[in-house]
């Protein structure tokens, strides 16, 4: 059997395409960043000595770290909307999902940054009349998040192949698009290529990025 | 909010849900059986082939990490069989496509290995007269795989995780059961949670086991180096 590539059907499409695109990219960020910035909260709870946010951090983290993230999604779209206040489409049952699994995993990534800085540093903040929070916003913090940076655009890898699945509930992401096309103009060849293609080109730069800072830090 | 938790239909079709989890295992288990021995292959190519080798699985191995695992699937379930005129079913699909995924992952793991060991431990088996195979078999192979035992497992957590796809192939793993009770009954929000709460305790049980390993390796490891 001989298959004769045609991508003139890839073409037609363009348009479709570039919106599948944007979405990934819109998803992306905005995941990342909140999963960030809360990450950070989730972080610093869990690194509190008080048991009312010890606790339930580390079982939000512990439940978000050890389910697939593809039934987080999917609970979220399906489970949610019914005991929600308000209504759930699939944009934000995707960002929900993907957010909350980025907060648990990021905030492994503040935690563990921030241990790493010597104990000496807290001290010679408190020594100077800094207050906890002020202690780790000026001192640890800024040290830590260079440390943690080749972690966190791991993450990021790992967050833009996520928003793939994002594909399952009907948001007119990449792969979506893709699947779409493909059952129109009945070319699941080229267009599941190219879609694979298309994420290579994205999520591979970054990853290449990944190891050059690895590597710079291990010779450091 | 007053909603009334129902959880009739959960326990009624609970050995579906069971059945399910059997076929994420299977499926997960299946493609450990393959992407391991595939990941060593792949990292020794990788280390000691020639050029022409060596790039060429370097491409696959990244090709196989920088693209969504949805995206493989897809592509193994409604291109390839069409491409070479194969026979598809939904389980060869994602045995392959996992079997596949899983090994780029794994060649990692096991380069990191098999490169984490000491330059003189190649020095002392050649010293001794032992080839590079002997040496890779007898002397970093056994070191480099003990070392490796925590990634290698926290991949295969994360591969169990990751074969939740099956279900958009139709393929009848836990979340694919969980779906079609929970869209044929209503009781979504009883399904889907119970459902969660089925791989939360697999995978949890799996990391705690990990985690416990890990702590046992690193011990006389350390102690072993000084």
């Amino acid at each position: 059997m001989e298959h004769v590539w045609d991508f003139s059907a890839l073409l037609n499409n363009k348009q479709l395409l570039l919106i599948g695109l944007r979405n990934t990219l819109i998803l992306a960020a905005v995941c990342l960043g909140l999963g960030l910035f809360f990450g950070m909260l989730v972080g610093a709870a869990r690194y509190s000595k008080k048991p009312l946010l010890y606790w339930p951090s580390t079982v939000f983290v512990e439940v978000f770290r050890n389910t697939p993230v593809l039934v987080q999604i999917m609970w979220f779209f399906f489970a949610f909307p019914i005991i929600s206040p308000f209504d759930i489409d699939a944009f934000s049952a995707a960002t929900l999902g993907l957010t909350l699994n980025t907060t648990a995993f990021s905030s492994e990534i503040y935690r563990a940054g921030i241990r790493s800085i010597e104990r000496g540093q807290w001290e010679a903040g408190k020594a100077l009349g800094m207050s906890y929070g002020e202690q780790l916003r000026r001192v640890i913090l800024p040290q830590a998040v260079q440390r943690m940076l080749p972690a966190f655009m791991n993450r990021a890898v790992e967050l833009l192949k996520m928003t793939s699945l994002a594909s399952v509930i009907a948001y007119p992401e990449l792969m979506y698009q893709a699947k779409i096309i493909s059952t129109i103009e009945f070319n699941p060849i080229e267009m599941y290529t190219s879609v694979a293609l298309m994420f290579f080109a994205i999520v591979f730069p970054l990853a290449l990025l990944v190891q050059r800072f690895e590597l710079k830090h291990k010779a450091r | 909010m007053g909603y009334e938790w129902d959880f009739t239909v959960v326990l009624r079709d609970f050995d579906l849900l069971l059945l399910g989890l059997l076929n994420t295992l299977k499926v997960t288990g299946l493609a450990l059986l393959f992407g391991v021995p595939l990941g060593l292959t792949l990292a020794l190519l990788r280390l000691y082939g020639n050029w022409l080798v060596r790039i060429p699985v370097g491409l696959v191995i990244e090709f196989l990490r920088s693209t969504p695992p949805i995206a493989q699937l897809f592509w193994f379930f409604f291109a390839l069989p069409i491409l070479v005129g194969v026979e598809m079913d939904p389980f060869k699909a994602s045995v392959l496509t996992f079997s596949l995924q899983s090994s780029a992952f794994f060649a990692e793991v096991f380069r990191g290995g098999i490169v984490s060991i000491d330059r003189g431990q190649w020095d002392a088996a050649k010293a001794l007269g032992m080839s590079r195979n002997e040496t890779l078999q007898r002397i970093i192979l056994p070191q480099a795989v003990k070392r490796m035992i925590p990634a290698f497992l926290e991949r295969a957590i994360e591969l169990m995780k990751t074969t939740t796809l099956v279900g958009t192939i139709s393929y009848a793993d836990l979340l694919y059961e969980a779906n079609s009770i929970a869209q044929s009954s209503y009781r979504t929000l009883e399904v889907f949670t119970v459902a969660a709460a089925m791989y939360f305790v697999v995978i949890f049980a799996c990391s705690v086991a990990v985690q416990l390993l890990e702590a046992r390796l690193t011990r006389p490891d350390e102690s072993a180096r000084h």
